[in-house]
């Protein structure tokens, strides 16, 4: 289940397909080869995104990590 | 010959499942997350580590705060000698952990045993270096006083590496940091957990030996929840050495920076090679190609952009593909040493490229050579390319960031060497550079106050693979951290000025009068 207080580093390691699914929303989880630090929350903040674009980024990172 | 990867492991006591926290005499079976490392090369897992909890964090902090009351007064000449010990531990193991580095990393095996070898060049710099930690005698205003300036050890130190130098840049700090009196604290990257396993297993028997106190030289395996925010946040950690992205970095200097703690911070680079119609081209092109492709594009110093004038630029961009034509047949697993490119270090690298692929190209650039990912025998991991030379233009989005991965692009000047010079400092990072000219004017401008505004400016030298003897590190977005050689030693102490009265009277400076 993921939260958005799940780490960066987590999120990659367990739902690779985050990576993509985030950077398409203009969050890039990985640089020069290695997770951001932080928190999925923290990374949404920092591109501006707020408290409802985060749950609506974690409802569809759940569906997709069903699938 | 080929390399026995499970006599490698063996030998380096590397084993299924391995602990993951040391404080250089025990190592500790800890409860945290089990991990596990695998190689890019072939996607297979080498082996399992217990990570460090946040119980171990604190457990191994307490003891590098109580080692470092000794060790600060252990003399640095006896300090030198540890570190000159663990040089010689380094060179007896010098193939195996190159070897274990090219497996779990990916970079060619040649690249290894070079990775190790900075690892043995410091501990000898650092060794001299630990008798000659000097200060300056000064001229006191006021009669019968000294003036000095001193430098003593600062703390606990917080290592942080990166997974394209597994090994070598903890050696770069440590060594200096144990020289100067400090203890550290290393936390290496996830992805390349084993390398560092194998290298504080490598010096264990020489701090044994030689009675080093327990918590001079401290490992702790851990994910960034348990060892992250808090750590860069800990007030008992005077100097934090970050390697990584600029995002890691910012947030680094950020949460350091709250608590007035020290950083050095090596980021990200976005570094350029200048061709001029006056340069050797036959050097050029040989040297900016390691730049390129070398380490699969994946270190910090790779050249990311070439500039070139438009005079030459059909002839070296032809001569460029070429060599990458020969290339093309030469990657592969990089413990064979008939290959020159090894794999990227992960699926995450490789969308990045085939990202960068794309976006140069949706941006107006051209790709002229390469950008595939490979399939096929030898590549059934995923993780190899064909690197990728791109016609592009500098104010691309794509262009002004750092893709970790074996991209290039070409861009054209014309005019003086002024004008490639601003296209080549108009990039958010600074940290390596170069020109390739033998016309005397090019080459002292490119590194004259108006030339490279790089942490590392080289002329008829490539921009990737500097010394140990020179400060590393860059400016802008690349942090502004030195480590390594010159006087980068002096960032790991505290520095201290002393007024000594051996008179009679109490003259105040400036010549104030106080009379009670």
């Amino acid at each position: 289940m993921i939260d958005k207080t799940i780490t960066i580093e987590d999120l990659v390691e367990e739902y690779a397909f985050s990576v993509n699914f985030l950077s398409k929303k203009g969050i890039r989880c990985i640089a020069c080869g290695e997770p951001i630090w932080g928190t999925l929350e923290e990374a949404c903040i920092e591109k501006n995104y707020n408290q409802k674009d985060i749950e609506t980024f974690v409802k569809e990172l759940n569906v997709l990590a069903k699938n | 010959m080929a390399i026995d990867i499970n006599k490698v492991l063996k030998k380096l006591g590397i084993t299924d499942v391995n602990k993951g926290v040391s404080t250089g005499i025990e190592w500790f079976d800890t409860t945290g997350a089990i991990t596990s490392s695998s190689s890019p090369i072939d996607g297979k897992e080498i082996a399992k580590i217990k990570n460090g909890t946040l119980d171990d964090y604190e457990m191994v902090l307490a003891k590098a705060q109580k080692a470092f009351k000794e060790w600060r007064l252990v003399p640095a000449p006896e300090r030198g000698e540890i570190v000159r010990q663990i040089g010689l531990a380094l060179r007896a193991y010098k193939d195996d952990l190159g070897a274990l580095v090219s497996y779990e990393m990916g970079k060619v095996y040649q690249e290894g045993l070079g990775e190790v070898q900075e690892m043995i060049d410091i501990c000898d710099f650092a060794v001299g270096q630990s008798r000659l930690i000097n200060g300056v005698s000064l001229q006191s205003e006021r009669r019968n006083h000294r003036l000095f300036e001193q430098y003593q050890p600062l703390g606990i130190v917080g290592i942080v590496t990166s997974f394209n130098f597994p090994v070598a840049v903890w050696a770069w700090n440590t060594a200096l940091a144990a020289i100067a009196g400090d203890v550290v604290i290393w936390k290496p990257s996830s992805k390349t957990p084993l390398s560092a396993i194998a290298t504080q297993k490598i010096i264990d028997d020489v701090l044994k030996k030689n009675n080093v106190p327990e918590g001079v030289f401290n490992l702790v395996v851990a994910k960034s929840s348990v060892m992250g925010d808090n750590f860069l946040a800990d007030k008992r950690v005077p100097l934090l050495s970050v390697t990584g992205s600029t995002a890691v970095g910012k947030r680094v200097g950020s949460i350091v920076g709250k608590r007035l703690g020290k950083t050095i911070l090596e980021l990200g680079g976005n570094n350029a090679v200048i061709i001029t119609p006056n340069a050797d081209i036959p050097i050029a092109i040989s040297s900016t190609v390691f730049g390129t492709v070398g380490t699969a594009g994946q270190r910090c110093t790779s050249t990311r952009r070439i500039i070139i004038h438009e005079d030459i630029y059909d002839d070296v961009k032809d001569k460029i593909v070429n060599a990458y034509k020969k290339i093309s047949n030469k990657i592969g697993n990089p413990l064979n040493e008939n290959f020159l490119v090894g794999p990227l270090i992960d699926e995450h690298s490789v969308n990045a490229f085939t990202n960068a692929v794309e976006q140069v190209q949706e941006e107006g650039g051209k790709i002229i050579f390469g950008g595939e990912v490979l399939e096929g025998k030898g590549f059934e991991s995923g993780n190899y390319v064909m690197p990728c030379i791109a016609e592009a233009k500098n104010e691309f989005e794509i262009v002004q960031e750092e893709t970790f991965a074996p991209i290039v692009y070409l861009i054209k000047y014309s005019g003086e060497v002024q004008n490639a010079i601003d296209i080549q400092n108009n990039v958010p990072q600074g940290l390596s550079s170069c020109i390739f000219t033998l016309n005397v004017r090019e080459a002292e401008l490119f590194v004259a106050a108006s030339g490279s505004d790089c942490g590392i400016a080289n002329v008829n030298v490539g921009t990737s693979g500097a010394e140990i003897g020179g400060a590393f590190g860059g400016e802008k977005d690349t942090g502004g951290g030195r480590e390594s050689g010159s006087d980068s030693w002096k960032v790991y102490m505290r520095r201290q000025t002393s007024t000594i009265n051996y008179g009679t009277e109490l003259p105040l400076a400036q010549g104030i009068k106080f009379d009670l």
